[in-house]
């Protein structure tokens, strides 16, 4: 029987890791399927909103990488037991996600110079600006983004903060020992740390 | 939660003619004296008749309330002595309230995706209105007007005419309050225009939000804002 959810996505982990880390963790099948960038183009308008990733189910097509998270962080019971406590892990993914987008602008510059004046800038505005306010946060919950335990949240911390380094060439977490351990012990959960073993291994 | 915050709660005053003391509202939601990204959060608590109270502080006065929020930004919502933040995130609360979800993960997934959408529709017409670079903005206008504007509003507009005249699930969902309540924001972004002009559907949504009952009474009673 083919698997109940097939994820489309590019050949890269971005938008589309934390939904296949949910996935393994709650050893649910899905297919996982990777275009090539040249084969985008004609699928595109196919899509819901010609964005990638989306999530098939049951005959139904949805979009939103975070939004994807959300379902499955609750079908696989790492979501918050009542409407307060799941506010405070959106509101902690969003953040992050906040963070995030201020990222692209480096990813997209090309000219070296022009990209090491935008690094300065996101690591003087930007990264210290949040980081210490979620490594707080970390330390006040026990060693996780919410709730004082393991939650999606973390999950969505541990595959977009490899971006904070690839996109300034530096070790950015390295002054925040909590929210290393975060990804840390994420990674080193049995079905993550089989995950990321047999995973194809892609620079993004 | 926030440390080191410095919430005051304000008591309505007591009216000594008044024998029952006022109790205040289980719920402080704080932003700018503008509609904006607050306004999903006011339409859902006002449609299950959810009490809050709707705190504009003067822009003057941001400066110095800045610092205390979690991270610096609003709209932030108080509550049994915590503080919420991420405008998205509290609209999803408030609309669990006011019993505007789905009936499953999936449904809400659906939901959810569209909130992201209509987010996301916003993401990039604000990256054109506050740009602050005279030509940079130019360049950015035809693109938005002519390409991004159409491509989000057409596929929305299918979207509601599939949803029988709502945008997830058939039904009203927080995803019809959220988009509308952000309308004037987007339209003042897009300096002024109706951007729903050319959409039969997206607009016959709009008329339906807007003549809830307790959304017809809030917007009535709301500050008059530009955005």
């Amino acid at each position: 029987m083919a698997p109940q959810y097939k994820l489309t996505y590019f050949d890269i982990r971005g938008l589309a890791e934390t939904i296949r880390y949910l996935f393994k963790y709650g050893e649910i099948e899905f297919e996982d399927v990777r275009i090539k960038h040249e084969n985008w183009p004609p699928l595109k308008d196919s899509t819901p909103f010609g964005v990638l990733p989306i999530l098939e189910h049951n005959g139904k097509v949805v979009g939103q990488s975070i939004a994807i998270a959300r379902y499955l962080g609750r079908k696989v019971k790492l979501a918050g037991e009542n409407e307060w406590e799941n506010l405070e892990i959106d509101a902690v993914v969003d953040t992050l996600n906040d963070m995030k987008s201020k990222l692209s602008a480096i990813f997209a510059e090309k000219d070296e110079a022009k990209k090491k004046v935008l690094i300065e800038a996101v690591k003087k505005d930007t990264f210290s600006f949040y980081l210490p306010r979620l490594e707080a946060i970390v330390k006040k919950n026990k060693g996780y983004f919410a709730l004082g335990r393991l939650t999606w949240a973390d999950f969505y911390f541990a595959t977009v903060s490899p971006a904070y380094d690839l996109v300034t060439g530096e070790d950015i977490l390295a002054s925040y020992p909590n929210l290393k351990s975060v990804r840390e012990k994420v990674n080193a959960l049995p079905a993550i740390k089989k995950w990321i073993e047999v995973r194809p291994k892609t620079d993004f | 939660m926030m440390e080191g915050a410095c919430i005051k709660r304000t008591r309505k005053s007591i009216n000594i003619f008044n024998t029952t003391e006022e109790m205040a509202p289980a719920y402080k939601l704080t932003y700018f004296p503008v509609e904006a990204l607050a306004e999903p959060i006011r339409f859902l608590f006002s449609y299950g008749g959810i009490e809050f109270e709707d705190f504009r502080f003067d822009r003057e006065n941001w400066p110095q309330m800045k610092p205390n929020m979690p991270f610096g930004q609003v709209p932030v919502l108080e509550h049994n002595g915590k503080v919420a933040h991420q405008s998205i995130a509290m609209a999803r609360y408030a609309a669990k309230k006011a019993k505007l979800v789905g009936n499953d993960e999936w449904e809400d997934l659906e939901i959810d995706a569209i909130v992201d959408t209509v987010n996301d529709l916003r993401q990039k017409i604000a990256l054109y209105h506050y740009e602050a670079d005279a030509a940079v903005k130019e360049s950015r206008k035809e693109p938005l007007f002519k390409e991004t504007l159409p491509y989000y509003l057409q596929r929305l507009d299918a979207v509601v005419k599939a949803n029988n005249g709502h945008l997830a699930l058939g039904k009203l969902t927080w995803a019809d309050l959220y988009f509308v309540a952000i309308l004037k924001y987007l339209n003042s972004m897009c300096g002024g225009n109706d951007i729903l002009a050319d959409y039969p559907n997206l607009t016959a949504l709009k008329n339906t939000v807007l003549e809830l009952p307790a959304i017809k009474t809030w917007v009535e009673k709301r500050p008059n804002t530009d955005m």
